[in-house]
């Protein structure tokens, strides 16, 4: 139990990060049913501008970017918390724009256009920074490791894992305890319905996709120094955040948010035995539980079932 | 929109004006090729892709089971060849063959496990699985070679009993290539016109409306996933035939998306010859856009977005529409005069 406990622990930080991830494209799969594969591209797009506003690249040797370098890296991190999510949000905006057209045929579109997004957007990414991998700067007082119980844990794992939980909670809070989150769950459950009682649908949808996709850049902005940022890493991300999706049940917050700590806890814990072959686990878990289930943990009848 | 069934049936007889210029560019591609600037390798590369889209298009267009993890058929398949060539014997059809079974039993095991699925739920599943795939194909080194796959796979020579005819070379191969993909687009003409391949698309339609019918809907769409992987399989082999090497990259989601954008992009929902258009216009795109910029995934991801938005049934739906429209015009024009007659 004391060899598999630091694996465990490791299992549920990285559970609560996929939770993060998977949020906003739950989001987005409640209300527009819309599969939105270029989650991933968001995510990394987040990451990417995040990185390029803490370096200050954009200013290059002028006055203004010298001033910049030489304010505290915290600062600068914490605005790029910020801004990140602001990038992912407007790419979100303009990728909502084009999913548009899709509404009310086959799920297959959806899934297509942001398939040719994901590419375009992993391509803007490569002419932007480059093909190789990079990293982003964290502040040192989230940096290093710490002891505890005679273990060793990252500090920013622990960081990350704490801001992963606080956005949870925020995004359960505003879904349930504020007027507009009544909406979207009205939205996803009978969008008919939310336009007929006078709700401007079309600006519903733009500002969800938009929330999504913040919330994905905000997951990358959190994820980077961790995993590292390179071009194709969507493709890496938008796997999690399917199974999860899948696993929890189409549509469901608390459904993703367990499934997410299952995978995690599945990939920590066969990384203690088998680290090779750790992340083979969750296809696992997912293909075990869906060919009992369904519909996931979770789910509910939905159209993307046609 | 339409639909493919709304394309005429043709009886099933091979002899069509699409048929019949598909077997005659395969038959002179490479008189022409150089010609045109482009090169003979890219003719063995077009056709097996064009075997493996159209064996994927039985299950996408016909079906409507929306896999997306297709890639790993592909793969298995130019694997068991390419493990047939260096661990069993240097034999051509011996090779072609384990590449179908493999690729074939593969896709047994997982149609038993989706096949029941429908929609998105079938479309993850698929990508599940094809992950499965990939990740075996990088992790297991003993068999597969991880990441740098297996690398100088032997193109056996063609044996017909009487004569050996080595394949070394390209026109060779692309010989061989352009039988093998003749003879399986014939199949599968047949296979699509005859009354099996009406059952695809009444399931495609209304999936409960065929079970009362009375057919075994699970049993059809596990044997046309079957089928698709075997088709995949076959292609994977010559495609580790053409590379002398297989690799983990063609199973990757990137790659199986790759084949269903060149599927939708062609038209693949509204016809049997869509997939050949797709694959195509995505070589050639990657050929001239790509010697004029690096970044020509961007505009071709561009150009699909657009395809999606505006003719999400893609090439061959587009030409459906504008003959129909043509016929509509010439049949009002010769109608015209006489209304001015009366």
């Amino acid at each position: 139990m004391d060899l598999l406990l630091p694996h465990i622990v490791n299992g549920l930080t990285l559970g609560l990060l996929f939770a993060m991830i998977a949020l906003g494209f739950t989001l987005i799969v409640g209300v527009m049913e819309i599969i939105n594969l270029a989650h991933g591209s968001l995510f990394a797009l987040g990451a990417y501008f995040a990185m390029a506003w803490i370096g200050g690249d954009w200013f290059g040797a002028s006055e203004f970017g010298i001033w910049w370098a030489s304010l505290p890296v915290g600062m600068r991190y914490a605005s790029a918390l910020i801004f990140g999510p602001l990038c992912a949000a407007a790419a979100g905006m303009v990728l909502e724009l084009c999913v548009r057209r899709t509404y009310g045929k086959a799920p297959l579109y959806g899934l297509l256009l942001t398939f040719g997004a994901a590419l375009v957007i992993e391509e803007l990414i490569r002419i932007s920074w480059g093909t190789g991998e990079q990293s982003l700067t964290v502040p040192q007082l989230i940096n290093g490791a710490f002891l505890a119980g005679g273990m060793i844990f990252s500090k920013y794992k622990f960081f990350a894992a704490g801001f992963a939980a606080l956005s949870i909670v925020c995004v359960w809070l505003f879904l349930e305890k504020t007027p507009y989150g009544a909406i979207i769950k009205a939205g996803s459950h009978d969008s008919e319905m939310v336009r007929a009682l006078g709700y401007d649908l079309s600006r519903l949808r733009l500002l969800v996709f938009g929330l999504g996709a913040a919330l994905a850049g905000l997951a990358g902005v959190v994820m980077a120094p961790i995993w590292g940022l390179r071009p194709h890493i969507g493709v890496d991300v938008i796997i999690p955040a399917f199974l999860i999706i899948v696993l929890g049940g189409v549509g469901s917050f608390w459904g993703a948010v367990i499934a997410a700590a299952l995978v995690g806890l599945a990939v920590g814990i066969t990384g203690a035995y088998a680290p090779a072959w750790s992340m083979l686990s969750m296809y696992l878990l997912l293909i075990a539980v869906v060919t009992f289930r369904a519909r996931g943990l979770m789910g509910r009848k939905s159209a993307l079932e046609n | 929109m339409i639909s493919l069934s709304d394309i005429p049936a043709h009886g099933g007889t091979p002899v069509t004006l699409g048929m019949g210029l598909f077997l005659a560019a395969l038959a002179t591609a490479p008189f022409w090729l150089e010609s045109v600037g482009l090169y003979q390798y890219l003719g063995i590369e077009v056709a097996i892709w064009i075997l493996f889209a159209m064996g994927f298009n039985l299950l996408f267009g016909y079906i409507g089971l929306h896999s997306f993890g297709h890639g790993a058929y592909l793969g298995v398949g130019a694997y068991a060849f390419g493990l047939f060539q260096q661990g069993v014997a240097v034999n051509l059809w011996g090779g072609l063959l384990a590449a179908i079974l493999a690729a074939a039993v593969a896709g047994a095991i997982v149609a038993a496990f989706v096949s029941h699925r429908r929609g998105i739920y079938f479309a993850l599943m698929s990508i599940a699985f094809g992950q499965v795939f990939w990740f075996c194909a990088i992790k297991l080194h003993w068999l597969t070679g991880g990441e740098d796959g297996l690398l100088g796979i032997p193109r056996p020579d063609l044996s017909l009993g009487f004569v050996s005819i080595p394949l070394d070379d390209n026109r060779a191969l692309y010989w061989f290539v352009a039988v093998v993909v003749a003879v399986s687009v014939l199949a599968l003409w047949r296979l699509v016109n005859a009354p099996f391949g009406r059952v695809l698309q009444a399931i495609r339609q209304n999936e409960t409306r065929a079970r009362f019918v009375g057919y075994n809907v699970w049993l059809i769409k596990w044997l046309t996933f079957v089928l698709s992987a075997a088709f995949a399989g076959l292609a994977g082999g010559l495609f580790a035939m053409a590379q002398e090497s297989a690799y983990p990259d063609v199973m990757s989601l990137h790659q199986s998306g790759l084949i269903v954008m060149m599927v939708l992009v062609g038209g693949g929902l509204v016809s049997f010859w869509g997939p050949v258009l797709g694959v195509v216009l995505y070589f050639l795109a990657r050929d001239f856009i790509g010697g004029i910029t690096e970044t020509w995934l961007l505009w071709f991801g561009l150009m699909f977005m657009l395809m999606v938005m505006t003719r999400p049934e893609g090439l061959a739906g587009l030409i459906h529409v504008v003959r129909r429209q043509l016929g509509h015009e010439a049949a009002t024009r010769s109608e015209a005069p006489k209304t001015k007659e009366v």
